[in-house]
C-alpha cells in the first residue's frame, strides 16, 4: 500500500465511523424522547375519543374531539376539591418546610459549633433512608396526636420528611455568600435575627426558590403517605383521586384517560415554568446525598 | 464565625423546629421499627415480647422472599442497566447536538409525573384489549403475540422493569451537571492527538465523572428498593405474587394489622438499603485502589 492511499483509507474509515457514530447517537436521541412523548401523546388523544373508538383501533383519532369526557372526569371524581386539597396540603407543607429548613441551614452555614457534623451525617443518612419502611411509626404517631385523617396530618409529615433534602439545598446556597456583608452588618449593630431576616435570607432567595420548588412537587406526586393517612373524601389529595378513579370509571376508559391528563398537565407546566429550580434541586440534593 | 452568647440563644431557638421534626419523623420512627419488629402486637391488644420471631415467621414465607430477590433485581437493574443508559446519553447531549435542550427537557419528564400517573397510563399500556402495545403488535401482523403482559407468570416483572429503566431523565441530569464542570482543554488536546471522540469520552470524561456515577447507582438501588406505587397499581403483587416487593409486602401485613411482621419487614428492608449502598461504595473503593 503506497503513503497516499493509506492515508485516503485511513480518512474514509474515520468518516465512516463518525457517520455511523452520528447515526447512532441520533437513533438514541430520537428514540429515548419517542419513548417518552409518545405514550403521553397516545394518552391525551385517546382522552378524546369514544370507548368504542378506543377498543375499535387504539391508533386512530377521534371523529369528533370529545369534550364530555373531562366534564365527565371533573364531575363523578370530584376531582376539582382534590386538586384544592393538593394545593392547599402541598402550599403549607412547603411554607412550613422552607421556614424551618432555612432557619436551621443559617445556623448551618454561618455557624461553627460542636454538634455540627452529626447534624450532616443523620440528614445524610436521612435522605437515603427508604422512607415507605417507616409506614407503621408514621400511622402510629399521626394518629397519636389526632391528625389522622386531616389535612394538617399531612401537612406536619411532608413538612418534616422533606427536612433534609431542603436544609442541603439551601445551605448549599447560604455557603455561597460572602462572610464581609454579615460582618459589616454585624458591626452596624445587626444582631442574629437581623442579620437573617434581612441579609441571609433575601440573597439566598435562588435556594429558597428551588427547595420550595422541589418540595411542593414531592407533595403533589406524593402517593404512599396521603393513602394511609387519610380515609375521607374531604382530604383526598389528587394522586389519590386518580388511583380511586380505577373504581369510579370500571368501564369509561376515556373518561379515566381524561382524569389522568388533569392530573399530569399542572406538573407539566410546573415543570415548564420552574426547570431552572427542579433540576438543580434535584441534582444538588443528589450530589450532597 | 464563632457564636457569641447572644447567638446561641438565636441558634438555639432557630435549630429546635427542623430538628424536632427530624428527631420526630426520622429517630423515632426507626427506632421505632427495631424495637416493635421484637414484638407480637395486631394494634388493639397489649404486646407481648416474641425476640427475633416476627423475622422468622417472614423469612419462611415464601412471598417474602420473593419481595426480597426482585427488590434485589429491581436495585440491580436500576444501577446496572439505567445508569449506564442515562450515562450515555448524558455524553451524547453533553456535545450539545442540535436540540439538546429539548431531549433533555422531554427526558426529565417522567421526573416531574407522579408514580401514580405514569403506573395508570402503562397499565393502559399494557392492556391486553384495546392496549397500545398489543395494537402495536396487531398492526404489524403479529397479532398472535399479544398477551396479558401483566397477568403472565413469566412476563409480569419484565412488563413491569422495562417500561421504567428507560426513563434515565433524572440519573442523566446529574452526571450532566458534573461533565459540564470538566475543562475543555482535555478534549483539545486529546483531539489534537488524533483521539475519536469514544475515546475521549472513555478515557476522558469517565474518569472524572466517577464520583457522580458512584452517586447515581446509590440512587438507583435505592430507588429500586423503595418500588411500590407501580407495583400495587400495575399488579398489586400479582400474578401469584410473583411480583411482589418489600414495600408492598409490608403494606400488606399492615393491611392485615400484624404489626410484628411488617416492622421485621421494614427492619430488613433498612438493612437491605444499607448492604446495597455500601456494597455499591465497596467496589469503587476496590477500583480506586486496583488503579493505584
Amino acid at each position: 500500500m503506497t503513503k497516499r492511499n493509506r492515508e485516503t483509507y485511513l480518512t474514509t474509515g474515520a468518516a465512516l465511523r463518525a457517520g455511523l457514530g452520528g447515526v447512532l447517537k441520533w437513533i438514541l436521541l430520537i428514540y429515548f424522547a419517542m419513548y417518552t412523548l409518545f405514550p403521553l401523546i397516545w394518552l391525551f388523544i385517546s382522552s378524546f375519543k369514544t370507548n368504542t373508538e378506543l377498543f375499535a383501533d387504539p391508533f386512530s383519532l377521534p371523529a369528533v374531539w370529545q369534550i364530555g369526557n373531562y366534564i365527565n372526569a371533573l364531575k363523578v371524581s370530584g376531582l376539582i376539591k382534590m386538586m384544592g386539597n393538593s394545593i392547599l396540603i402541598g402550599g403549607l407543607s412547603t411554607v412550613l418546610n422552607v421556614l424551618c429548613a432555612s432557619m436551621l441551614a443559617y445556623c448551618l452555614s454561618r455557624f461553627r459549633f460542636k454538634g455540627r457534623e452529626t447534624i450532616f451525617t443523620f440528614f445524610a443518612a436521612g435522605i437515603l433512608v427508604p422512607l415507605n419502611a417507616l409506614m407503621v411509626p408514621y400511622f402510629v404517631i399521626i394518629s397519636k396526636i389526632g391528625l389522622y385523617d386531616t389535612h394538617a396530618g399531612l401537612i406536619l409529615l411532608y413538612s418534616a420528611i422533606g427536612i433534609p433534602m431542603s436544609t442541603f439545598i439551601i445551605r448549599g446556597l447560604m455557603d455561597s455568600l460572602s462572610r464581609e456583608i454579615e460582618e459589616a452588618a454585624d458591626i452596624d449593630g445587626c444582631g442574629f435575627f437581623g442579620r437573617y431576616f434581612r441579609i441571609i435570607l433575601p440573597l439566598s432567595r435562588n435556594g429558597l426558590v428551588t427547595a420550595a420548588t422541589f418540595q411542593f412537587l414531592t407533595c403533589w406526586n406524593e402517593f404512599v403517605f396521603a393513602n394511609l393517612l387519610t380515609s375521607s373524601q374531604n382530604v383526598r389529595t389528587i394522586q389519590l383521586g386518580i388511583r380511586y378513579f380505577t373504581n369510579q370509571f370500571s368501564t369509561d376508559f376515556v373518561s379515566m384517560y381524561a382524569a389522568i391528563v388533569i392530573s399530569i398537565v399542572p406538573s407539566i407546566v410546573g415543570y415548564m415554568i420552574f426547570q431552572k429550580q427542579i433540576v438543580s434541586g434535584l441534582t444538588s440534593g443528589a450530589v450532597k446525598g | 464565625m464563632k457564636p457569641t452568647k447572644k447567638d446561641r440563644l438565636g441558634m438555639a431557638l432557630f435549630m429546635t423546629p427542623a430538628l424536632v421534626l427530624f428527631v420526630l419523623f426520622f429517630l423515632i420512627p426507626v427506632g421505632y421499627v427495631l424495637v416493635v419488629s421484637l414484638f407480637q402486637w395486631n394494634g388493639m391488644s397489649a404486646a407481648t415480647f416474641v425476640g427475633v420471631k416476627n423475622y422468622f415467621t417472614i423469612w419462611k414465607d415464601p412471598v417474602f422472599r420473593r419481595s426480597v430477590i426482585n427488590n434485589i433485581i429491581w436495585a440491580l437493574v436500576a444501577a446496572c442497566v439505567q445508569v449506564p443508559l442515562s450515562v450515555l446519553m448524558a455524553l451524547i447531549l453533553n456535545r450539545k447536538p442540535r436540540g439538546w435542550k429539548f431531549f433533555r427537557t422531554v427526558y426529565f419528564f417522567p421526573q416531574v409525573i407522579s408514580g401514580i400517573a405514569l403506573a395508570m397510563l402503562w397499565s393502559a399500556m399494557y392492556n391486553s384489549e384495546y392496549g397500545l402495545i398489543n395494537g402495536f403488535l396487531h398492526l404489524i401482523g403479529k397479532g398472535e403475540l399479544a398477551i396479558n403482559w401483566l397477568g403472565t407468570l413469566n412476563t409480569a416483572l419484565p412488563a413491569l422493569l422495562i417500561y421504567w429503566v428507560f426513563y434515565i431523565g433524572y440519573y442523566m441530569v446529574i452526571v450532566m451537571s458534573d461533565l459540564s464542570g470538566v475543562d475543555r482543554d482535555f478534549y483539545e488536546a486529546a483531539e489534537i492527538d488524533g483521539a475519536s471522540r469514544i475515546q475521549q469520552a472513555w478515557f476522558i470524561s469517565l474518569p472524572m465523572i466517577k464520583s457522580s456515577v458512584l452517586t447515581c447507582m446509590t440512587l438507583a438501588a435505592v430507588m429500586g428498593l423503595r418500588q411500590f406505587e407501580q407495583v400495587y397499581l400495575l399488579t398489586n403483587g400479582g400474578p401469584a405474587n410473583r411480583t411482589s416487593t418489600m414495600v408492598l409486602y409490608l403494606y400488606k401485613q399492615i393491611q392485615n394489622t400484624r404489626y410484628g411482621p411488617a416492622n421485621a419487614a421494614s427492619v430488613m428492608l433498612i438493612c437491605v438499603g444499607v448492604v446495597v449502598i455500601l456494597g455499591i461504595r465497596a467496589l469503587f473503593e476496590i477500583e480506586r485502589k486496583r488503579r493505584k
